[in-house]
């Protein structure tokens, strides 16, 4: 009784897959969600301060759903930079990132201000892809004290729904590298239902391409009067891979590519913006003609490579917008969750419980040096003895 | 003030050099109350209706004239002179309960062939310990009694047929083995004879070819001779060897389980079935439907990898990084998240589930201290 399973099945299985994915509907309706729950605990918390003062109910005035993102955006570019500033490899990188993005999926900056969170979030990242730093060293590098890294990682894994597999996109995008190289030199792994005209057909397909659009984000250019050799081609292949992987790095990353696609349609996206022709080429090869997946396949494709298109530096938020928000979000952030260091602790001591069993190892410390100060013949057990001996 | 008790004499303990039984030297006879250092030869006797031991004397003069109770004070049941009998264990419990056993057995005499699966055989076991346990510690003795009885009756037949397939059984085990024996002699004996033969032969020959010589005949013909000779007659023994083994066989073949060594009590089981070997997998293939994999890449990657020996000298193979990488590249490439996971939800609020139940609900954790 065999099950045949191909990729996509083997992509359905992941928590990715099942817990991690949404169609922009959903996505948006799920932030609006958890910003509106936000809101409502700060008017209360806010009513509470404001009562306590003796002033009236004025509104508090907290951050939109729009600022809340663009801090988030800007937090899970700092993790970028601070991964790199680790030199650690590119999984790490991704892996924070998208763990960032998706505790602010279920929680909102007004509740854990990015600020405290993001090293917490880094730290899981570099555990989880096995580049694995002591506690001490990397609270030293980072410059903040350990506890308070710690302190919010057991939210962060609740947040996460404990499912810390991030599917990504890098090593496949390798593995294209891999087969464009050996189609350019004339060897195919053919793709089944495909018709292609062998090998060598292939190979001569792919040197008449045309040249890449000028707005293709590779670097390579062909030189006007050359012919296209096989040395021409790797070159263009190699330019083509790195500026995809280029992209992957930053636009892919910092918007939900992540959350709306999956990472074989993310990286031939990136390929696409890289050099288009390469990319039609290649997924020629591969999809055949006749299949119905193909044509929803290349759209989806498209809207992907709009998506990281569409993304630009700009977008992220400068220093002093960051600063400013921040001061903002102090004046309207949950008090409850203001130090995390201290709940951390309490949990850890085993919470309210903890204060009774206290209470109650000191008593029965205090009951034992009596009993042996005093000696056994105070007991009423050793006083019948004594009598019956006497 | 303290008494000192005074110090314990230890008995002294002799094995009877004829019977094996332990004897010590204060042992005494309940009834007559004679002790071993007056009667030297003392030998105690046993019933197994009431397991009281008493001396041969005691024994000779009670019950010689017919059936009588027992002397033991509390104990009165009759006895038979003819079951009186020497004591096989030191402990009494376990004389009696052997005893029981071998009554029980002798009843309950099934064999395992006789059930159709060992989950049976096992029960009728079960059952028959139980029985013997209620005999050995008198529990519910009346009621085990009955179904001893009722057992009895209703098998009575194939008790009988089981029992005289035991003794059958002893009974040619015992002769296989003595034929077995009887081989092993003859062998030896053939042996011995052979190598006598042997002997013999070199000396005549050797004799014969001195007489040559002395007659005065050419001394290497006769060498030659004489070692055609020898040949001869030993192609002729083993020719002569030859067939008697091959008639042997023949003998072999129509009595074939004379020469077959028994081992007593080897039940005829069937091999077991050969395991399927483990999948484990359970049943899953991935299959490559998107690529297929080839030989060898010329990124440079691979090839670098492929050359460095701390890379391949614990056998790892490059090709499974590049069908990894490729698997990757195409592991989602056909899932279409947005009408997937809306088509997915659509069902879920049908069934009135909420969303993925996983426990944690995504909108409650802002709650969540």
């Amino acid at each position: 009784m065999t099950q045949h399973l191909n990729e996509d099945d083997l992509y359905r299985t992941s928590s990715q897959y099942r817990l991690w994915s949404f169609s922009p509907e959903g996505l948006a309706a799920l932030r609006r969600k958890t910003h509106e729950l936000a809101i409502t605990r700060a008017s209360q918390y806010a009513t509470k301060s404001n009562s306590y003062d003796g002033q009236g109910g004025a509104a508090v005035d907290c951050l939109t759903s729009e600022e809340c993102l663009r801090l988030v955006q800007r937090y899970l570019d700092q993790v970028r930079t601070t991964s790199d500033h680790f030199k650690w490899p590119i999984p790490v990188k991704a892996t924070a990132v998208q763990y960032l993005a998706r505790f602010y999926l279920s929680n909102s900056p007004l509740t854990y201000p990015p600020k405290e969170i993001y090293k917490t979030v880094l730290f899981l990242a570099c555990k989880t892809e096995a580049t694995h730093m002591t506690l001490s060293e990397y609270a030293r590098r980072i410059s903040t004290p350990a506890d308070e890294v710690l302190a919010p990682e057991y939210k962060v894994m609740q947040a996460l729904r404990f499912t810390l597999d991030v599917r990504q996109p890098y090593r496949g995008l390798k593995g294209v590298l891999m087969e464009l190289l050996n189609l350019a030199e004339g060897r195919v792994g053919e793709a089944e239902g495909v018709e292609t005209g062998g090998a060598k057909a292939l190979q001569a397909e792919m040197q008449a391409l045309e040249m890449p659009p000028k707005t293709a984000q590779t670097m390579w250019r062909v030189k006007p009067a050359g012919k296209i050799e096989s040395k021409d081609q790797m070159d263009r292949i190699n330019a083509a891979y790195s500026a995809a992987r280029t992209i992957l790095d930053g636009p892919a990353l910092l918007t939900d590519a992540y959350f709306l696609f999956t990472p074989p349609q993310i990286l031939l996206a990136a390929l696409h913006l890289a050099d288009e022709p390469l990319t039609s080429f290649y997924l020629r090869t591969k999809l055949p003609l006749d299949s119905d997946l193909r044509p929803k396949i290349l759209t989806t494709i498209a809207a992907c490579a709009e998506l990281l298109d569409s993304f630009s530096g700009s977008h992220i938020l400068s220093k002093d917008e960051r600063a400013a928000l921040e001061q903002k979000l102090e004046g309207c952030r949950d008090p409850s969750t203001r130090d995390l260091v201290g709940s951390h602790a309490v949990a850890k001591r085993g919470g309210d419980g903890g204060e009774e069993a206290e209470e109650k190892a000191r008593k029965k410390k205090a009951a034992r040096e009596k009993h042996l100060k005093e000696g056994p013949a105070h007991s009423p057990v050793a006083k019948s003895s004594s009598l019956a001996s006497g | 003030m303290s008494r000192i008790a005074p110090p314990k004499v230890m008995p002294v303990y002799k094995r009877d050099p004829r019977t094996g039984v332990v004897q010590s030297q204060d042992d005494v006879c309940p009834v007559c109350k004679s002790a071993r250092y007056m009667n030297p030869s003392l030998r105690f006797l046993v019933n197994p209706e009431c397991y009281h031991k008493m001396c041969e004397s005691c024994v000779d003069r009670m019950f010689s004239h017919g059936p009588a109770a027992c002397p033991i004070k509390g104990c009165g049941r009759t006895l038979r002179k003819h079951r009186f009998r020497e004591q096989t264990f030191e402990d009494i419990k376990v004389e009696r309960e052997v005893d029981i056993r071998k009554k029980v057995g002798a009843t309950f005499n099934r064999r395992e062939e006789d059930f159709e699966t060992l989950l049976a055989y096992n029960d009728y076991l079960n059952d028959v310990e139980d029985i013997t346990f209620n005999l050995i510690n008198g529990i519910d003795l009346e009621e085990t009694n009955k179904k001893f009885e009722a057992y009895t009756r209703a098998h009575g037949k194939e008790i009988e047929e089981n029992a005289q397939m035991a003794v059958q059984e002893r009974q040619s085990f015992s002769a296989a083995q003595k034929l077995e024996r009887q081989q092993a002699r003859e062998r030896r004996e053939a042996a011995r004879r052979e190598e006598e033969e042997e002997k013999r032969e070199v000396e005549e020959n050797r004799r014969d070819v001195l007489n040559r010589l002395a007659s005065g005949a050419d001394a290497e013909t006769v060498a030659k001779e004489g070692q055609r000779v020898q040949l001869k007659k030993r192609m002729d023994r083993q020719a002569a060897t030859e067939r008697q083994r091959q008639l042997q066989a023949a003998e072999d073949a129509h009595s074939e389980c004379n020469n077959k060594f028994v081992i007593k009590g080897l039940k005829t089981k069937q091999k077991p079935a050969p395991e399927a070997l483990v999948d484990p997998f359970g049943g899953l293939r991935l299959v490559d439907s998107y690529f297929t994999l080839q030989d060898d890449y010329i990124w440079e990657g691979i090839q670098e990898a492929r050359k460095d020996v701390k890379q391949t000298a614990g056998g790892y193979d490059v090709r499974d990084y590049a069908h990894r990488s490729l698997v990757a590249a195409f592991s989602g490439l056909g899932v279409f998240v947005a009408d997937e996971i809306t088509q997915r939800d659509q069902l879920a609020q049908k069934d009135g589930v909420v969303g993925e139940d996983v426990g944690l609900k995504d909108a409650e954790m802002i709650h969540a201290p």
